[in-house]
């Protein structure tokens, strides 16, 4: 299982740096949900810098979305399935290996949107363990869920929208945690945050377990 | 389509009866809620008379989350090889939609309590931020059943989609109710720790309120669920007369 | 205060009732195109004339209905149950 997930996370990694999708697109999307973020809740700092840990978190919530739909938009167009199920690999290790990529791409988004929220939220970046640790924990349970969801959306001509209709309200636990968590953060208070990030990491314990068990009969379907 | 067995037959005659005895059942529990509700029962010493919405919230709620655990189970059993049946993946999309309308009728309810009773039309109480973000659970899984495909299919795919959402509603609500506890409201902002002496008459008029509801869910399921029935039978025809069809043709041509 | 009282119940009631009464009047609907396509089913196979397959846009089983149909084709045309099937699923 786990040779044929490094297997399958290897090649959507080099799938993205070779078409760069990622970083050409869903980035800049990131960027600009920032940018429209700031312009919504005004210019004044005493009102964004608060409210940094949420917009973070909700720009990461949407670009997983993107992030997930390009991971199965990258198996042969709409024969996504197919070439999956024929592979011959573990439907675990493949759930895993796809997971970890959208994962990795989104830990690197990460880094890219806490840099933007401190330039322009004027966000102070305060218990950096506690920062990493909810990315990380947040991150992934969310590519877990995505990823279970979208072989689900996959091969249906609704997937655009039903994707993100599915995904958003079961992740809302993680916005929560990982905005909370970030909030302690960021005020000076790491140590508080500990109880938020146990539930970030039960949540992606549990959901990664889910997606190994429930990922097979799902690719089958249709 | 032959005509099935007399057994059949009178087997579903007696669910036809003992529909329209649940029916009226439930219809008479619900008209005497509202009369005990609204005329017989006295109003709050500190709600007034905003205390008879609470004959009808906490049910609406209540069925909410039933049709939902209902689903929920339906469809483990659904995937649980030993007890899979099409009946249990009927039953999941019935409840679901039954669901929904409680689910939506649970928020609308809420707001209109909320509204002279804090001020707003919306507070973010964690069953009420739960109840919401159920509401759309159920409308992503409602979605999914739409999606066209082999019954089976849908099947299985709704049921594990439902699962993945049905354990997330118990991390959703201990997760809110955390997050609100840090935001602590005075007390008689928060509706569900307000303490109303129910006493009497008014917990009566509770009780029946949340046995009629129930009643009236189980019906609407139960009708929801023959209804499934025939549009599954109706599809099964269609495709039968084709296929007849075809056959003819190819014979006569 | 009584305003919000009395809307409440209206909504919720009105709402139930609504449901209610539109789900009898579709399951009578179904069951009578159900019926109908039964006896469409006899003809087509007695006479050979071309009766119109299927009827009925079944509003929640599926919207597109013709996808679904094909899709159930190829699933019937290996299994032929037949009719036998039906009543069985039907026994609660």
């Amino acid at each position: 299982m786990l040779r044929d997930a490094v297997l399958v996370a290897g090649k959507d990694l080099r799938i993205e740096v070779r078409s760069r999708v990622g970083l050409n697109q869903i980035g800049p999307f990131a960027i600009a949900v920032l940018l429209l973020f700031g312009l919504a809740l005004g210019p004044d700092r005493r009102v964004l810098a608060p409210a940094s840990a949420g917009l973070f978190w909700v720009a990461v919530l949407l670009s997983t979305i993107l992030t997930v739909q390009r991971s199965y938009a990258i198996e042969s167009a709409d024969a996504a399935r197919d070439g999956l199920r024929l592979s011959g690999l573990d439907p675990a290790g493949i759930f895993l290996g796809k997971a970890s990529a959208v994962a990795a791409q989104l830990l690197v988004l990460e880094a890219a949107l806490t840099i933007g929220v401190a330039l322009l939220y004027g966000a102070r970046l305060s218990g950096a363990l506690v920062l990493v640790g909810a990315c990380v924990a947040g991150t992934l349970g969310l590519a877990a869920v995505g990823t279970l969801y979208g072989v689900v959306a996959s091969g249906l001509r609704v997937r655009e929208t039903l994707l993100p209709l599915l995904f958003l309200p079961v992740v809302a636990p993680v916005l929560l945690a990982a905005t909370k968590a970030w909030d302690e953060a960021l005020a000076g208070t790491p140590g508080r945050a500990g109880g938020w990030l146990d539930v970030l990491v039960v949540f992606a314990v549990l959901y990664v377990a889910i997606g190994i068990v429930a990922f097979g009969p799902l690719l089958e379907d249709g | 389509m032959s005509t099935p067995p007399r057994a059949v037959q009178s087997g579903r005659a007696a669910v036809a009866v003992a529909l329209r005895v649940l029916g009226v059942t439930a219809l008479v529990g619900v008209a005497a809620t509202v009369w005990l509700g609204l005329f017989v029962t006295p109003p709050d010493e500190f709600m007034g008379n905003l205390v008879r919405l609470l004959y009808v919230h906490p049910p609406m709620a209540w069925v909410a989350f039933l049709a939902y655990g209902v689903a929920s189970l339906a469809s483990l059993l659904y995937l649980w090889p030993r007890t899979r049946a099409e009946r249990f993946d009927r039953l999941a999309g019935a409840s679901a939609e039954v669901g929904v309308v409680f689910t939506g009728l649970t928020l609308v309810s809420g707001s209109i309590w909320g509204r002279p009773t804090w001020g707003a039309w919306w507070v973010w109480d964690p069953l009420l931020t739960t109840t919401a973000l159920l509401f759309v659970l159920y409308l992503g899984y409602l979605a999914l059943r739409r999606v066209p495909g082999e019954l089976h299919v849908r099947a299985r795919r709704s049921a594990i989609a439902a699962l993945i959402a049905f354990i997330d509603v118990p991390i959703v609500y201990l997760s809110v109710e955390w997050w609100r506890s840090l935001h602590q409201a005075p007390t008689v902002l928060n509706p569900t720790t307000q303490k109303t002496y129910v006493h009497g008459s008014m917990a009566w008029t509770l009780l029946l309120g949340f046995v009629s509801f129930t009643l009236v869910y189980i019906w609407l399921t139960a009708h929801r669920y023959r209804l499934a029935e025939l549009q599954d039978l109706e599809d099964t025809e269609g495709l039968e007369a084709a296929l007849a069809e075809r056959r003819a043709e190819a014979v006569a041509g | 205060m009584n305003g919000y009282v009395e809307a409440g119940y209206v909504v919720v009631l009105g709402t139930l009732g609504t449901y209610g009464v539109t789900l009898v009047a579709r399951e009578r609907s179904a069951r009578r195109r159900v019926g109908a396509g039964s006896n469409k089913a006899r003809n087509a196979a007695g006479s050979g004339t071309s009766a119109p397959a299927g009827s009925g846009t079944s509003a929640r089983a599926g919207t597109s209905v013709p996808q679904g149909d094909a899709s159930a084709r190829e699933h019937r045309a290996v299994e032929e149950e037949g009719p036998g099937s039906a009543p069985r699923a039907m026994s609660p």
